[in-house]
């Protein structure tokens, strides 16, 4: 029997290599290799000319798992990651699929609290039935950014629940089970507290600020 | 009717209106699909009966690139977004100086359509970057002293109780994290016979109505 398959879509506009959802879904798919997965990712941004679309949509098609890892963009997926499912919907709708693939959605946001992630991984469920995926179910992360791209054991300790999830949450998928509700309680427990990512992401932008010079711009209302 | 740089736009003859009231419409119709078109021109109706002055986008229409989640909307060209030669820029300018924006869109997967989404993600610029507590959660800080009502008309294939739900929650929470004054929601079906869709759409929409309309709800 040849090995199970798995396709990491990466639904962040960064560029690869440098961004949060990435960090998250590359850890995952680590550990789905290691338990014989093969591997492939795709980046959302990548996917835009016809001829990568099919690609990822075909690569899609023959995989037992496909992993959409993506940041929150305004309380809901991303333009882009929206497209891409509704274009994908479309064209599994057209071309029924033989190949039973399972879904799961990490989606990650930058403010504390994951529970702005829900609706979002709504939405992702809801495509998965639509598009004839089954469901194994989403993982919902806050104060993405204290991972800052990097990948989560390069992060360290901080990270260290994170990747306790993660590892549910492959043991699950290898054991072609749905995703335990003990991977988002690990992923429920905040990295930093609260009030620190908030301080810390405050000091942050004014220290951007400062060295672009743009400091004393920074409120500026250009708009109005 | 006048047509515009990128794409129609509908603006209500302005010498009927009241010049203080202004309402966004952006119509995230996908190409090919035309059953938003009654439901437009019922909005356009009920709106028009406010007398505020309309700026519509069909956003299908709309060229725009995708935000690239860079964040020098906040921290390089604070309030801006880096993209220019787009109507990015425009439509947020739109949206900020308007009293009502009008969500106009099919519901996908319970959210609203990639072409409203384009829009949407290129309006961060609005806020600031720094982070303030709203009951007990976090969000962003206003940049602007005041931000529009928000109304949201979902338009559905056939009705389904989950989307609704999740569309409904996802208007909750932008309503919250753009800080609008007033929200409303009104979720229906494609092919809703036109006197039904009025009446719902005048109920749904009464508080925004209201808010735009200078009446108290
Ligand atoms: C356009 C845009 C909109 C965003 N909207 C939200 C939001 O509504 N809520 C939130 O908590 N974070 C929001 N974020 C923050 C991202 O979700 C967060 O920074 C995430 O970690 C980025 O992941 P990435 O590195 O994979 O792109 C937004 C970011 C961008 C660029």
């Amino acid at each position: 029997m040849s090995a199970l398959r798995v396709v990491l879509l990466v639904g962040s506009a960064r560029p690869p290599g440098t961004g949060n959802s990435e960090a998250l879904g590359s850890y995952l798919l680590a550990r789905l290799a290691e338990g014989g997965m093969g591997t492939e990712v795709f980046h959302v941004h990548r996917c835009q000319r016809p001829e990568k679309e099919r690609a990822l949509f075909e690569a899609v098609g023959g995989a037992d798992v496909f992993v959409l890892s993506t940041p929150l963009y305004v309380d809901a997926l991303p333009y882009l990651v929206t497209r891409c499912c509704e274009r994908m919907a479309a064209h599994r709708a057209a071309e029924p699929q033989e190949h039973r693939s399972r879904m799961v959605a990490l989606v990650n946001c930058g403010f504390p609290e994951l529970e702005h992630t829900l609706t979002a991984l709504d939405i992702c469920g809801v495509f998965a039935r639509q598009a004839g995926f089954v469901w194994a179910g989403g993982l919902g992360l806050g104060g993405g950014e204290a991972i800052g791209g990097k990948p989560l054991e390069e992060v360290g300790g901080m990270t260290r629940h994170v990747r306790g999830g993660l590892d549910l949450a492959a043991e699950a998928l290898l054991a072609d089970r749905v995703i335990p509700e003990e991977a988002q309680a690990q992923l429920a427990r905040p990295m930093i507290p609260s009030r620190l990512y908030t301080t810390l992401g405050d000091i942050g932008w004014l220290r951007t600020a400062r060295k672009k010079g743009t400091l004393r711009r920074l409120w500026d209302r250009p708009l109005g | 009717m006048e047509t515009h740089a990128h794409g129609p736009q509908v603006i209500v003859d302005p010498t009927t209106l009241n010049p203080a009231k202004r309402t966004l419409l952006l119509n995230g119709a996908l190409a090919g699909d035309e059953t938003l078109e009654p439901v437009e021109e019922a909005l356009l109706a009920l709106l028009r009966e406010e007398r505020t002055e309309i700026r519509g986008y069909a956003m299908r229409d709309v060229p725009l690139a995708h935000c690239q989640g860079c964040f020098e909307c906040w921290t390089t060209t604070p309030g801006l977004c880096k993209t220019e030669g787009d109507a990015g820029r425009e439509i947020a300018a739109a949206l900020i100086k308007s009293d009502l924006v009008v969500i106009l869109t099919p519901i996908t997967f319970g959210g609203y359509s990639s072409e409203i989404k384009k829009a949407m993600d290129r309006i961060i610029c609005l806020v600031l970057p720094f982070f303030r507590r709203v009951d007990g959660e976090v969000h962003h800080s206003q940049r602007y002293p005041s931000y529009p009502a928000l109304a949201a008309v979902g338009v559905l294939p056939a009705p389904d109780e989950e989307q609704a739900r999740i569309f409904r929650s996802l208007v909750g929470r932008n309503a919250l994290n753009m800080d609008c004054p007033v929200t409303a929601v009104c979720v229906m079906e494609a092919g809703t016979p036109p006197p039904i869709l009025r009446d719902s759409l005048a109920a749904d929409l009464e508080p925004v109505l209201a808010h735009v309309g200078g009446r108290v709800a």
